[in-house]
């Protein structure tokens, strides 16, 4: 049962709206048809073209809507989107951007959050001389009531731009375009009002995001939104006070679905496990080979892809071989399954995961700025995964403390890991290290010897050596 | 702790380039206070934060601290 860490603010929607319905919905469709922004666009228009829907498209409604409305209603610019439209049409012209970011952009007391950005051809477009970016912590799994959703929208229309995305690839609630006077008062209004934080950004611990866990989705073997919810306000300092050599990454997946795709994100990736036997309902096994049941929840049935073959579509694809029917009834040798989750996938009323449940712990994924991306390592193979969570944090604390200390200026936890070794990874954070973690043993075996475990240490007299091994 | 802020301030007056990382100011106060734990000088920056010597500056990517008033101050 969640139990909130601090007193939960009832929020009173009426009051939080700013626009009335006639105010939001202030253009018809055929004015937006014959709607020009100030400037001319046309390769952007070129984008409206193609069959898929267009951010353009999208700009344009909300520089008319933005148009339409009296000045008094907005607090920034009213012209902001056009002009972006028309800063953008420039870059594609030149080739080349014309965003600056960073600089002393932020709110009181946070180190992160906000993300300044600046025109460098203000006095062509003005209404995006400031441009600054404004991350907000998603609600676990990100579900909103739609009356949040609503205020926050006003929220933005009325002290920004009108746009953001939802989600960035973090997770967090990206607020596109704001003045510099406008970040206090927005600041004040989603923690005060709206009882929302701002999410990481810069050296800090970034917005920790998980699946949808067991809200939605039988295979979550933990509590993915509980475990994201605690992390994040344990650790509430990091999030917002940086002093990480870089940016730091918690995700959640609560099956090796990976739904949020830990794996190939976060510098802590936590995935949902198992280490008893997957279940099996015979029956339902031969429902699936029947065809009573469509196989992958009838997820492909739009076309007729022939009868259901458990040979091939399930037995045959195990990475591990490890599955076999014999007379009429699927055998699992669970001692070598890898946890792919391919035959739960296909046939998910006849196989759910084990009931012993936790999650695995991996370390050092990062996208391609040095090095090339990486994936996460896998470090803890299993780990129980239950509150107050003393296990992980205890093992997370272990590793800030060493990226902290070793780490170099803009170092990622995973190149930290590949200068200075996996062994040494597993030394800090007291994990022997285990065969999985062998990809070639000639250059990573997992025996790691050191100098004191050898006799007579790294030295050796070569003469001595020589009297007995001629050259 | 008031030991590692007046480091603090003092590096951050004195530092080659105005805007630093973290782990630079962490070096030059551990070599004038011996010891300093980087808990205790990231908990003195953050007041000094708070009470508006020291600023945070982000690059876009990552961030940095700068004392108030020195190189870049507006948001220019």
């Amino acid at each position: 049962m969640f139990e909130p860490k601090r007193p939960q603010k009832k929020l009173k929607y009426e009051e939080l709206r700013i626009y009335t319905e006639e105010e939001l919905k202030n253009y018809t469709e055929e004015e937006l048809k014959n709607f020009k922004i100030k400037h001319a666009i046309p390769d952007l228009e070129e984008l409206e073209k193609g069959p898929w829907p267009s951010f353009v498209a999208d700009a344009k409604r909300e520089a008319l809507h933005r148009r339409k409305l009296a000045d008094d209603r907005v607090m920034i610019p009213k012209d902001v989107v056009e002009d972006l439209l028309g800063q953008l049409q420039l870059s594609f012209d030149d080739g080349e951007t014309h965003w600056k970011h960073g600089g002393i952009v932020g709110v009181f007391g946070y180190g992160g959050g906000v993300i300044g950005r600046y025109s460098d051809v203000p006095e062509k477009f003005p209404g995006v001389a400031h441009f600054h970016t404004i991350r907000v912590n998603q609600p676990a799994s990100k579900f909103y009531k739609t009356d949040f959703l609503r205020a926050l929208c006003d929220l933005w229309e009325y002290r920004g731009s009108g746009i953001f995305n939802l989600h960035g690839s973090t997770g967090d609630i990206i607020l596109l375009g704001t003045v510099t006077d406008q970040l206090e008062p927005i600041f004040y209004d989603l923690t005060h009002e709206l009882d929302q934080d701002l999410g990481g950004s810069g050296s800090n611990l970034r917005t920790p995001s998980c699946c949808v866990g067991k809200a939605r989705c039988e295979w979550a073997c933990y509590d993915t939104q509980e475990l994201c919810y605690e992390l994040t306000m344990h650790y509430q300092d990091e999030l917002h006070r940086p002093a990480f050599p870089y940016k730091f990454k918690f995700k959640f997946d609560g099956c090796p679905n990976g739904c949020v795709a830990s794996i190939a994100r976060a510098d802590m990736s936590v995935i949902g496990t198992w280490r008893d036997d997957i279940r099996i309902d015979q029956d339902a096994v031969a429902a699936y080979i029947s065809g009573e049941i469509l196989p992958n929840g009838g997820a492909h049935r739009g076309r007729d892809w022939g009868k259901f073959d458990i040979q091939k579509e399930v037995i045959d694809l195990c990475p591990t071989q490890c599955m076999s029917l014999e007379n009429g009834k699927l055998k699992i040798n669970n001692r070598e399954c890898t946890r792919c989750m391919h035959c739960i996938n296909v046939m998910p009323r006849a196989l759910r995961p084990g009931t012993d449940t936790g999650a695995s712990v991996l370390f050092g994924a990062k996208a391609p700025i040095l090095e090339g991306a990486q994936m996460s390592v896998l470090t803890v193979p299993f780990m129980k995964m239950e509150p107050p969570y003393d296990n992980l944090k205890e093992l997370i604390e272990k590793v800030f403390e060493w990226w902290m200390e070793e780490g170099k200026n803009r170092e990622r936890l995973g190149e930290l890991i590949q200068r200075q070794g996996l062994w040494r990874f597993l030394e800090v954070i007291g994990v022997p290290a285990f065969p999985q973690t062998v990809k070639m043993p000639r250059s990573n075996p997992y025996i790691y010897w050191k100098e004191e475990d050898v006799p007579g240490g790294w030295d050796r007299d070569i003469e001595d050596y020589r009297s007995r091994h001629k050259r | 702790m008031e030991e590692i802020k007046k480091a603090i301030i003092e590096y951050a007056e004195t530092s080659k380039k105005t805007k630093f990382y973290f782990k630079d100011m962490e070096k030059a106060v551990q070599s004038k206070v011996p010891g300093a734990k980087s808990r205790d000088i990231k908990k003195a920056a953050s007041e000094l934060v708070n009470e508006g010597t020291l600023i945070y500056f982000s690059t876009g990517s990552t961030t940095m601290y700068g004392l108030k008033g020195r190189g870049i101050t507006e948001d220019k």
